[in-house]
């Protein structure tokens, strides 16, 4: 009996070695498939990878990151837009008429031409449905342009009632993305068919996306499948890498991990000056429309000495304006009157009375303890940015109540109002241009979450956005910069530089683009 | 009394966890002097993650405070919080499970259906839930960990009630006039007592583990708070490249949690009467 159970017993245990032996992990595949090229690609999951342009910003930014999605126009290494989907676009003078010529020999994952018809069906569906969205398809292409389709020219014509400084640069919004919204069908969520050189196979919520090459894609396709797993951990991306779990990551946030795989020969990190800027909101409508005080902020803040330390590791380049230091907006005839200086913050505020009367640390406006409250979230360094605030800000007295949760918290209490600082991260160059962010300090702009108004500033973005020539652009956009730094209408984190980080092992080439639209693509290709 | 007292003198054990016990609480009391004025909230990011030297001899964190100076500052959070917290359920516990027991009926149904559906949870989990409700603190993780806890008290307490309350010597006392007030606090708090205290010392070891473990995970003390629990979780993403800033909270924890285990298993085995 006792060796009927023995054995028994070893049975089982090695029916349980034999199962454990057959996970399905990122490297296996089945028998048949043992020659197919399969990359693992590791990323952030933005609103639960939903892939349809019209619905999110995310869904359509993630659809053209998962190398689905293409535009007309790509932003290349200089954040110009370039020809893509298009071969070229000639405009009117009046910059009205807009004439785009389409690449011949393009077809969507589900065989169908991409046609001008098809072009012109897209970029009418997307301002259609926009409304039910938040991609703000509007922004790219006013809802009154006209797109008639040439399909025997393979040319689009765009007529629009306003003049666009430089269409392409709106084109090449995710949100404008060509896709087959008809072929897509119902399954638009997590099935979009667009150009790409990838298509989706099956969708796993939460977990990811198995992808497969488009059969119709104009050049070569490098890998068979691509495997796409979410990673919200900061570190998860980082020691997937290193356990050789995962292929290629985009944008490692941990400096500590970033380091280590720099140091790793056997790991490529291709880092980009990207066109990001982290900034705190100062709410204009709370304690910090106090003029003293608000510059006290600013100046209480070493903003060299956070971006170069070992916590935040260069990720960010310092910087004073709200737009990107090295992108050619003349950041270097700047002035900074709030430039930091700790003792001179402190006698700003002893000289305006803003001082510490009960012996408690913190200094008192109006009879109150100065309490900010800082709203902050887990992405891109956020919150290290805003310890390190917090930090330099109790140095000179002013308190700091902490409000760290999720992205969706952080938007909500900007869009509420209820904050005096809120830190977050923004993409400078939307449509490729910096106008659209820069309304975010227009007082008459349904962006202006801060409460923040100054005339001669929403005079001269009155102008900026109709403006088409780009001597007068670069004029007007240096006044606007400087105005905003005398007001000092927030903290400025720094310019964020992106990274993919690489196995050199599975992997040949990867590059990341300034902007961050651009994760998967053709070419990315395996090692040797 | 003096039988009492040589038992404790006598038990070397117990005696040695009671020293290291009492230089655990008398370093939280005199941190200034051993960290010799080091704030644990100040710190200068040019100093950040740097590894352990002369000056900082358990390195600086990601804010380039003083690691030494937080994981002795720190005892102080996880002491004063551990020890509210335990007194919190112990006093609640004992309380209700006393009054379930003693008085039976509805009120006995209404606490102990009370208790059952706080323990019909997985603790930690629904002290996540609660602490996540009431917002991110100490205070509101010492009350949410207190509303699942406090059931081992009041059944234990409870039980310990209901083997004595129709024995004769309480059915004596009520004839005589005793009034419930008097019952309560001169016969059945005294029987349940000592069962009670040796559950409360043991537990201390575990309440500061989730404490901790709450803080962990963010929903405890909050930065640049020192608290062992949210130092781990600030180092953790430096696990592998500043080892310091996890393995001194992690050691503080683990030797806390040690002392004070065998503190309580050492005052078990004298206060038990099964031992005598």
């Amino acid at each position: 009996m006792k060796k009927t159970i023995a054995i028994l017993l070893c049975m089982l245990l090695f029916t349980g070695l034999i199962a454990g032996c057959g996970g399905n992990g990122a490297g296996s595949g089945d028998s048949a498939s043992a020659d197919a090229k399969t990359l693992t690609f590791g990323c952030q999951m933005y609103s639960d990878g939903m892939i349809c342009p019209w619905q999110q910003t995310n869904c359509a930014w993630n659809c053209m990151r998962y190398g689905i999605s293409e535009c007309l126009f790509k932003f290349d290494d200089n954040s110009q837009p370039q020809p893509w989907l298009a071969e070229s676009i000639e405009n009117t003078d009046d910059h009205k008429t807009w004439t785009i010529k389409l690449k011949e020999g393009v077809k969507f994952s589900n065989g169908e031409d991409m046609t001008a018809s098809k072009v012109k069906a897209a970029l009418d569906y997307v301002r259609e449905k926009g409304p039910e969205g938040s991609s703000t398809p509007e922004n790219f292409l006013e809802f009154a342009a006209e797109v008639t389709a040439d399909d025997a020219n393979n040319t689009i014509v765009i007529q629009t009632e306003t003049p666009y400084a430089n269409l392409a640069g709106n084109l090449a919004d995710p949100a404008m993305a060509i896709v087959d919204y008809e072929g897509t069908g119902d399954n638009y969520e997590n099935g979009m068919i667009g150009t790409g050189p990838y298509m989706v196979k099956e969708f796993h919520n939460q977990v990811g996306y198995d992808m497969v090459k488009n059969p119709y894609y104009r050049e070569e396709v490098p890998y068979d499948n691509v495997t796409i797993l979410f990673m919200g951990d900061a570190s998860a991306k980082a020691n997937a890498l290193l356990a050789g779990q995962i292929d290629i990551a985009e944008n490692i946030m941990s400096v500590s991990d970033l380091q280590k795989l720099q140091d790793d020969p056997n790991f490529t990190v291709d880092i980009t000056a990207g066109v990001r800027c982290g900034f705190s909101w100062i709410n204009f409508n709370g304690i910090l429309a106090n003029d003293d005080l608000r510059h006290a902020v600013l100046m209480a803040i070493d903003s060299d000495t956070i971006c170069h330390s070992n916590t935040i590791g260069d990720l960010y380049t310092p910087g004073f304006s709200v737009l990107p230091s090295g992108m050619g907006y003349g950041y270097e005839t700047l002035n900074n009157p709030w430039a930091y200086d700790a003792d001179a913050a402190a006698k700003l505020l002893d000289d305006a009375g803003i001082v510490d009367t009960n012996g408690n640390g913190i200094r008192e406006l109006d009879g109150q303890d100065i309490y900010l409250n800082y709203v902050s979230y887990e992405n891109r360094l956020l919150n290290d940015f805003s310890d390190a605030h917090t930090q330099y800000l109790t140095k000179i007295g002013i308190g700091v109540n902490s409000d760290y949760g999720s992205s969706d918290d952080q938007w909500n209490k900007l869009v509420a109002g209820e904050y005096d600082l809120n830190n977050n991260n923004w993409n400078h160059l939307i449509a490729g241009a910096p106008d659209t962010y820069l309304g975010n300090w227009c007082s008459n702009n349904s962006a202006n979450y801060c409460g923040y108004k100054n005339e001669e500033y929403d005079k001269l973005y009155d102008e900026l956005i109709h403006e088409l020539d780009t001597d007068a652009r670069h004029d007007k956009l240096v006044q606007m910069q400087q105005i905003l730094i005398d007001d000092g209408v927030a903290v400025i984190d720094g310019y964020y530089n992106s990274c993919m980080v690489y196995n050199n092992s599975t992997v040949g080439y990867a590059h990341i683009l300034p902007n961050d639209y651009y994760w998967i693509s053709q070419e990315i290709t395996p090692a040797n | 009394m003096e039988k009492k007292k040589n038992k404790f003198l006598s038990n070397r054990g117990f005696m040695i966890f009671a020293v290291l016990a009492l230089l655990i609480i008398l370093a939280s009391i005199f941190a200034p002097l051993i960290c010799h004025g080091v704030d644990p909230i100040e710190g200068e990011l040019a100093n950040s993650i740097m590894a352990p030297n002369a000056d900082h001899p358990f390195g600086t964190d990601k804010m380039g405070r003083d690691v030494f100076a937080r994981v002795i500052y720190g005892s102080r959070t996880s002491l004063v919080s551990t020890f509210s917290l335990v007194l919190t359920i112990f006093v609640l516990g004992t309380l209700l499970g006393i009054l379930a027991g003693y008085f039976g009926g509805w009120v006995d149904a209404v606490i102990m259906r009370l208790a059952d559906m706080m323990i019909s949870f997985p603790g930690l989990v629904l002290a996540i839930a609660v602490a996540g409700l009431l917002g991110a603190s100490m205070k509101n993780a010492i009350i949410a960990i207190a509303i699942v806890s406090w059931p081992k008290y009041a059944r234990l307490a409870r039980s310990l009630v209901m083997k004595i309350r129709h024995t004769d010597f309480v059915a004596a006392a009520q004839v005589t006039g005793s009034r419930t007030g008097y019952m309560l606090r001169k016969y059945m708090l005294p029987n349940t007592i000592t069962t009670l205290v040796i559950t409360a010392a043991t537990d201390i070891g575990s309440m500061m583990m989730e404490l901790a473990a709450l803080s962990f995970l963010g929903f405890g003390a909050q930065a640049p708070t020192p608290e062992w629990g949210s130092m781990l979780n600030e180092g953790r993403n430096f696990m592998q490249s500043a080892p310091w800033m996890v393995v001194y909270p992690g050691l503080a924890i683990f030797v806390t949690v040690v002392i004070f285990n065998m503190l309580g298993d050492n005052l078990r085995d004298i206060l038990d009467p099964k031992s005598e």
